[in-house]
């Protein structure tokens, strides 16, 4: 999947909560760590300062020209259509994944949605308690085993690894949006999906901006939701008594 | 007076089996802090620091403030006397309370957060309960809590919201900071970091 408004880090609004525990405001240092995730890093960082200056030329104007013309139940209904469009790419990747209950009822949430919903206009599901699932090709494929893979900063995408880069081209066949956008060349959708990512995004600049080092804060904060999405919530926890000796 | 005296002695003895086991601990310690900004809730908008000090009375006696700040020190924790461990210890403390409140303000109108039971590996030493956080809209934020068993019974030491650890992303931040300009200077700007937040 590409980077939609379900598995983005960002996306969630659970980062109001990441905002309560994270630190902002110190002044900007040189950092050392190279961890074996990102032997990259210099690659990666140069990448990273691209997609910032692409961010504030184009990407985050368009995006909040659209956020400031656009009234926010608009974009609610927007949202939840894109996010219904996107969803038949959670529900095979749940198959591919063998969780076939989950898929059932991923089904259900689409169906319900796209009908009583009105083309997923509301989210009646989530009203219904239905769970949400948040799967993509990515997570399928640490899930058959691709559990490690290095960090990769995409131009334009952003925060990936090998095996979630792969995963997006996975994804132009199974997720609706990409494959809109990678196989039929119509970006409407992928578009405003990315508008939406973005404009979400707005309330953590800061907090990103004046961290110590934001390249590594964007790093950590990616790799660590995202293993938190491919172990559905529970991943393994760190090794702590390591940490005291690192 | 007699009377009294039993009736604390009652409560010293009873009081570690009613926080004992950190399930416990969390949905006392939520639901604690929940009910009390519904009814202040005026009084803590006008004055934040009075919910920092709710903040910091409810968590302080169950946060491992050491061992969380000797995690995120980790190497550069090492061969630094007690003191200044515990300096940079308070600071931290400080403001993660300071976060917490500002967090909790705006989450409290909604419903309180839901302890859910608990799953995965537990060790005696080691644990983590889960809670998800209402953020209103049908949407719910996943937020855990590591406990390790010390001396002093159960203590949370690390908090993860949507799988990111509290202790993971400030020690990557800090780390290299202490590295370069030195622990005091962290602590200082840690401390004037945390003052320039008061004040907003």
């Amino acid at each position: 999947m590409e980077i939609t408004l379900k598995n983005n880090p960002f996306i969630n609004q659970a980062i109001v909560v990441l905002t309560v525990l994270l630190l902002s405001a110190c002044a900007s240092k040189q950092p050392l760590s190279a961890p074996e995730i990102d032997p990259w890093e210099p690659m990666n960082r140069s990448i990273f300062k691209f997609n910032a200056g692409f961010d504030k030329v184009l990407y985050r104007p368009i995006s909040s020209g659209y956020d400031k013309l656009m009234p926010d139940p608009i974009q609610e209904v927007v949202g939840n259509m894109l996010d219904n469009l996107a969803y038949p790419g959670t529900i095979i990747n749940l198959l591919l994944q063998g969780r076939l209950k989950d898929a059932w009822t991923g089904t259900k949430r689409f169906v319900i949605n796209s009908t009583i919903g009105i083309f997923g206009a509301l989210d009646v599901a989530s009203s219904a308690e239905i769970p949400l699932h948040d799967e993509d090709f990515g997570q399928t494929l640490a899930v058959w085993g691709w559990n490690e893979s290095r960090y990769l900063m995409l131009p334009i995408f952003g925060p990936s690894t090998i095996r979630d880069a792969g995963g997006r081209l996975g994804n132009t066949y199974v997720e609706p949006v990409s494959y809109l956008a990678g196989q039929k060349s119509i970006w409407t959708p992928w578009v405003l999906e990315k508008a939406h990512v973005r404009i979400r995004l707005m309330e953590q600049e800061s907090l990103i901006k004046d961290s110590n080092d934001p390249y590594i804060l964007v790093r950590d904060v990616w790799l660590q939701n995202r293993e938190f999405n491919i172990y559905n919530g529970d991943p393994p926890p760190p090794d702590y008594e390591a940490l005291l000796e690192e | 007076m007699r009377n009294t005296l039993i009736l604390g002695l009652f409560l010293v003895l009873a009081a570690p089996l009613f926080a004992a086991e950190p399930f416990d601990i969390i949905t006392n310690t939520t639901d604690h802090i929940f009910a009390d900004i519904k009814t202040n809730r005026a009084v803590y908008e006008a004055n934040p620091e009075k919910l920092e000090g709710l903040v910091n009375q409810t968590l302080m006696p169950i946060f491992d403030e050491i061992y969380a700040a000797r995690l995120i020190l980790g190497r550069q924790g090492r061969g630094v006397s007690e003191d200044k461990i515990l300096e940079f210890a308070t600071a931290m403390r400080e403001l993660l309370v300071n976060r917490y409140a500002k967090g909790m303000l705006e989450l409290s109108g909604l419903s309180k957060p839901e302890v859910l039971p608990m799953r995965g590996k537990n060790t005696d030493k080691l644990t983590r309960v889960r809670t998800r956080v209402d953020l209103g809209e049908g949407k719910w934020a996943p937020v855990d809590y590591s406990f390790r068993k010390t001396e002093q019974g159960w203590k949370v030491f690390d908090m993860t919201a949507e799988g990111i650890s509290y202790i993971l992303t400030y020690r990557n931040q800090i780390g290299p900071m202490v590295k370069s300009d030195g622990l005091d200077t962290v602590i200082e700007k840690l401390r004037s970091g945390n003052i320039h937040l008061k004040n907003e």
